[in-house]
């Protein structure tokens, strides 16, 4: 039990914030908890959730990429103009994982065997791509889309379950390869230590390149779940993702400089910063507040991580605490 | 990490450096070549650009995100970042307007105030990095959601600040002696004080050590976290110091200055040569990178190209200059081992073949895209010349057009009625914009125009205020300046053309509310940002109109849906549950309609109808199921065609101030009212008549 805790703690501790905010709302406003609202609340959630299993991997390795945002919006419009060319919709289903997956690809050689910094890299991508794509559309939407294309034709109920299903499945796929295969391990070596993953055999910048592919793919699978939703495609879709996402994976006990975390953790991230938004205006609160409690919040995290982090060491050996990491 | 072991390496090999070593360490050189291109392209393309009063523009508007670059650059050289100073400068606007304006203290001690918060807002990013040890990233993303949203909270997203006095607006505005910005006059010693503090003193060079090695630096006796503490309040401070010279600059303080600079300062540092993995940047770098993305933004602008180009081109120049530079380190770090040398050699090769392989296709598919923009000119010119043989005098008029925001599904509407009239007319249509909604991008906009040299400027204001001198200056050089679908300041404009007033559109959409609701029950507004400034206008006559003529009725929540469709989906979702009453829900921006129809469809709630302001193409398949039951506007694309009509008429000089008339093509003759182009009144668009418009 004790291991569980020490193991998990970053975890518990953002699973005791939501637990917080679930029973504030229950408390203030128990409509919350009907059936139909958690269920729109979900769905709403999944594709930011999809992306934040990629950033997850992403940060894992000790990298960051900021440019999901711009990559979310290419893949959206790229399924609406294949779906509108009359392509049956699960190949617009493989296509779009294959662009969102190249555009990862391109970031993956440049930070993985170019060992260009990740940041910077993405920077440039997350303006290059929303650029590229406001040039081509010029901000249009896609409209006029097949009937088969909301909910792949297959009414709100079995669509919205479809969305689910799937979402689940690659949650539970990621989150199983992570823990036991020893794919997922390398992921958790090379983010702790490049240099000792090499030594021990393991081609770190591999690693880097297909974490990355794996990001985009899932950015396409996140587009193409999110826009089945609708019967028309925005050409601006996506800003601010990239952060959401991060913030999402930091809150949820992930740390930025790689090698610890877990996908349990970011599923409760996602909760948070998702239920937020909705539970304030539950709660009747002005919605002008939600940036600033959002920023508290991934404050409040690191706060509380760095405390946990002290007394844990503190209990552990005064010799360990001086040799504070830079 | 690399770079932490070859440094010490290259040092003791050679004791006296050439002097473009020390110069340039860290290739600064290829910068000076980018500029030099830029400025030998622009001045063949464009129209004066190379000029004094262009290039003291160029400077004027790189001098909010100037100061946040030099101070972003020893932040970087210590390996950290902050991305929190956009933000802060939005806090520190709204700061600084409430003091003087709310609290009523003289502009010098609101603006002292302002960069204690400034100082405070850093002390807590501060803090958080040196005290809890946490990765900067992470804390400045947290600050900068915090400061951002204090700003907004503190507003309301409303409230904007303006009506600064002269004397200060001088600071932004201004020039000395005529013809140098004011400015410049804070920049340029801050320039020398920056290069001064850190390449010349051992307080500053011992930034460059922490960025080597924290710990190292510590056991060097270098109080480390003292010198972050003083490195990130700096920053805090100023980021203030940007956000008082903005608003002096716009002439409004409102919570979204500074949006996105923080982005725009880490690329000019990184371009400059700074290393994000610490040690490496200089002052120089960051000025050279700055005016490398500066000028290719003015440039692109005077020559009439997209803007959109400028961002593809600062991503494709940020890889390749840390690429070249990563490049040339292997080469410098491997020396010593010959064997590996060779090997090195072939690998570079086959990156560098790839690098230009991929270069070459950029350029080939932007030539491509070039000519053929330039054969549907071509293809279309001769046609246009031919219709208006008559009129003519040979002469092609330049009308530089500009909407709020480009990709606004509402602008590029316009924009389609507007390239029909420059057709029909022979005259030359310049179509550029904020990419998203940015007050200082349209003055920014309309300076280029100026210094290009246009016949007629037509602008859709986003703030009054700010752009009102920009205009003055363009109608001082002769230029005709009209504005459309929102005005500036009278006496900045010779015409508005007008679609509908902001009471017009509130009591249209108020009275159509009131008729599907019976004039009675619950309704709720889904918004754009809060901060949008014609849709905070338009909810203040709407409730004008309901405590005027409809007591029964109760507007329950406005909730923002920041123009993006799936947030107003969202939020439509929350209002049904949150207030189950709500008998109508009203979308009052062209995105949001859609996404609340889509939300009230899936919900499957009857009972609830939909209206709004949008366009016809999005809003049809809804309209057609009986969820939107009637929305309003006003046709578009007529409003562009008119705009141009007049902005031609204008600059011939075939219509002017006094007319009651304008002939503008097929809308035939459009009444104007004093210095008001009338184009009627909003169109209520619903089942019976929605097939008949496409736009």
């Amino acid at each position: 039990m004790a291991t569980i805790g020490k193991t998990y703690r970053r975890e518990i501790s953002a699973a005791a914030a939501l637990v917080a905010l679930l029973v504030i709302v229950a408390v203030a406003a128990p409509s919350f908890f009907a059936p139909g609202n958690l269920r729109d609340l979900i769905i709403n959630n999944l594709p930011t959730l999809l992306i934040a299993i990629g950033m997850t991997l992403v940060i894992l390795v000790g990298q960051i990429d900021i440019s999901v945002g711009s990559q979310f919006a290419v893949c959206s419009v790229a399924a609406g103009v294949l779906a509108k060319t009359g392509l049956p919709m699960p190949l617009v289903f493989v296509a779009v994982m294959l662009i969102g997956g190249l555009m990862g690809a391109l970031n993956g050689t440049l930070i993985g065997w170019m060992k260009l910094p990740s940041i910077i890299v993405t920077l440039a991508m997350l303006v290059m791509w929303r650029d590229a794509l406001r040039w081509t559309t010029e901000g249009a939407w896609v409209q006029g889309l097949p009937e088969n294309f909301q909910w792949f034709g297959l009414g709100q109920n079995t669509g919205e379950i479809l969305i689910f299903a799937i979402s689940l499945l690659l949650f539970v796929v990621f989150g199983w390869s992570l823990r036991n295969l020893i794919v997922g391990r390398t992921v958790y070596a090379v983010g702790s230590d490049a240099e000792a993953a090499r030594l021990a055999g393991i081609n770190s910048s591999n690693v880097v390149f297909w974490v990355f592919v794996v990001m985009g793919a899932l950015v396409g699978v996140s587009a193409l779940l999110n826009a089945i939703r609708f019967s028309a495609i925005p050409g601006n879709s996506g800003v601010g993702l990239e952060l959401k996402a991060i913030a999402a994976v930091v809150v949820g006990g992930v740390a930025i400089t790689g090698g610890r975390g877990t996908l349990i953790g970011t599923v409760i991230g996602v909760a948070l910063l998702g239920t937020i938004g909705t539970a304030l205006t539950f709660l009747g609160i002005n919605p002008f507040w939600e940036k600033a409690i959002q920023g508290g919040i991934i404050l409040a995290a690191l706060a509380s991580d760095v405390a946990l982090g002290r007394l844990e060491k503190n209990g552990r050996s005064d010799l360990a605490a001086t040799t504070s990491p830079a | 990490m690399d770079e932490a072991i070859s440094q010490p390496q290259q040092v003791p090999l050679r004791t006296e450096q050439d002097w473009s070593a020390r110069l340039f360490p860290n290739n600064e050189w290829i910068l000076l070549i980018v500029i030099a291109v830029e400025c030998l392209l622009f001045a063949f393309s464009g129209n004066n650009f190379a000029t004094t009063g262009n290039a003291f523009e160029v400077t004027r508007l790189s001098v909010e995100i100037g100061l946040l670059a030099l101070i972003m650059t020893p932040i970087i050289i210590t390996g950290g970042i902050d991305l929190s100073v956009g933000s802060m400068m939005g806090l520190s606007a709204v700061v600084m307007g409430g003091l003087w304006r709310d609290a009523g203290l003289s502009m010098p001690v609101a603006i002292a105030i302002t960069l204690v918060v400034g100082l405070l807002g850093g002390a807590l990013n501060a803090a958080m990095i040196t005290k809890l040890k946490a990765p900067p990233l992470i804390v400045t993303l947290g600050t900068f959601s915090l400061f951002r949203g204090i700003a907004e909270g503190l507003t309301r997203g409303i409230e904007n600040y303006s009506g600064f006095s002269p004397s200060y607006l001088f600071f932004g505005q201004g020039y000395v002696g005529g013809v140098v910005p004011t400015q410049l006059f804070f920049f340029v010693p801050a320039i020398l004080l920056f290069w001064w503090w850190l390449h010349r003193t051992t307080f500053g060079r011992s930034y460059y050590a922490i960025g080597f090695s924290q710990e190292g630096s510590r056991y060097a006796g270098i109080k480390v976290r003292r010198r972050l503490n003083f490195m990130y309040c700096m920053s805090g401070l100023l980021s203030s110091l940007a956000a008082v010279i903005y608003v002096a600059h716009l002439g409004q303080a409102k919570s979204d200055a500074g949006t996105g600079y923080e982005l725009t300062a880490i690329a000019a540092v990184v371009l400059g040569g700074a290393s994000i993995f610490g040690g490496r940047g200089t002052i120089l770098g960051t000025i050279l990178g700055l005016l490398a993305i500066v000028i290719l933004q003015n440039g692109l602008r005077i020559s009439g190209q997209p803007t959109e180009l400028a961002g593809i081109l600062t991503g494709v120049l940020l890889v390749t200059t840390i690429l070249i530079d990563r490049l040339s380190r292997i080469g410098v770090s491997r020396i010593t081992v010959s064997e590996e040398e060779f090997e090195v050699k072939n690998w570079q090769v086959g990156v560098l073949s790839g690098v230009i392989l991929v270069a070459a296709f950029i350029v080939a598919a932007s030539n491509w895209m070039l000519v053929r923009s330039i054969k549907e000119q071509g293809g279309s010119a001769p046609a246009a010349q031919s219709q208006n043989a008559a009129t003519s005098t040979g002469k092609k008029n330049v009308i530089a057009m500009m909407p709020k925001a480009k990709g606004d599904p509402y602008f590029i509407s316009c924009r389609k009625g507007a390239e029909e009239a420059a057709k029909e007319l022979g005259a030359e249509l310049l179509w550029d914009g904020p990419t998203d909604l940015d007050p200082a991008k349209q003055n920014e906009i309309v300076q280029a125009w100026i210094t290009r040299g246009v016949d007629a400027i037509a602008v859709s204001v986003e703030n009054k205020e700010g752009i009102s001198t920009v205009l003055r200056k363009a109608r001082e050089k002769g230029i005709k300046v009209i504005t459309w679908d929102a005005d500036s300041e009278k006496d900045a404009r010779d015409f508005l053309i007008n679609q509908a007033t902001p009471q017009g559109i509130g009591e249209t959409l108020t009275d159509e509310a009131a008729r599907i609701m019976g004039s009675k029950g619950e309704f709720a507004i889904v918004t754009a940002s809060l901060s949008a400034a014609n849709q905070n206008e338009w909810i203040k006559f709407i409730k004008h109109r309901l405590a005027e003529k409809y007591p029964d009725m109760k507007l329950v929540a406005i909730q923002p849906s920041d123009g993006d469709r799936d947030k107003a989906f969202a939020e439509t979702q929350n209002i049904l549950k949150v207030y189950p009453n709500v008998k109508l829900v009203m979308g009052i921006a062209a995105p949001a309609v859609p996404g609340v129809a889509e939300a009230v469809k899936q919900s499957g709630r009857t009972d609830v109808k939909v209206t709004g302001l949008s366009l016809p193409n999005m809003c049809k398949p809804y309209v057609k199921e009986g969820i939107i039951d009637s929305f309003v506007l006003w046709n578009t694309g007529d409003l562009g065609y008119l705009t141009v009509y007049a902005a031609n008429a204008l600059s011939n000089g075939s219509f002017k101030p006094g007319e009651t008339k304008i002939k503008a093509g097929r809308l035939n003759e459009i009444e104007v009212v004093g210095d008001e182009v009338r184009l009627g009144k909003p169109f209520i668009f619903n089942k019976g008549n929605i097939d008949n418009f496409d736009f």
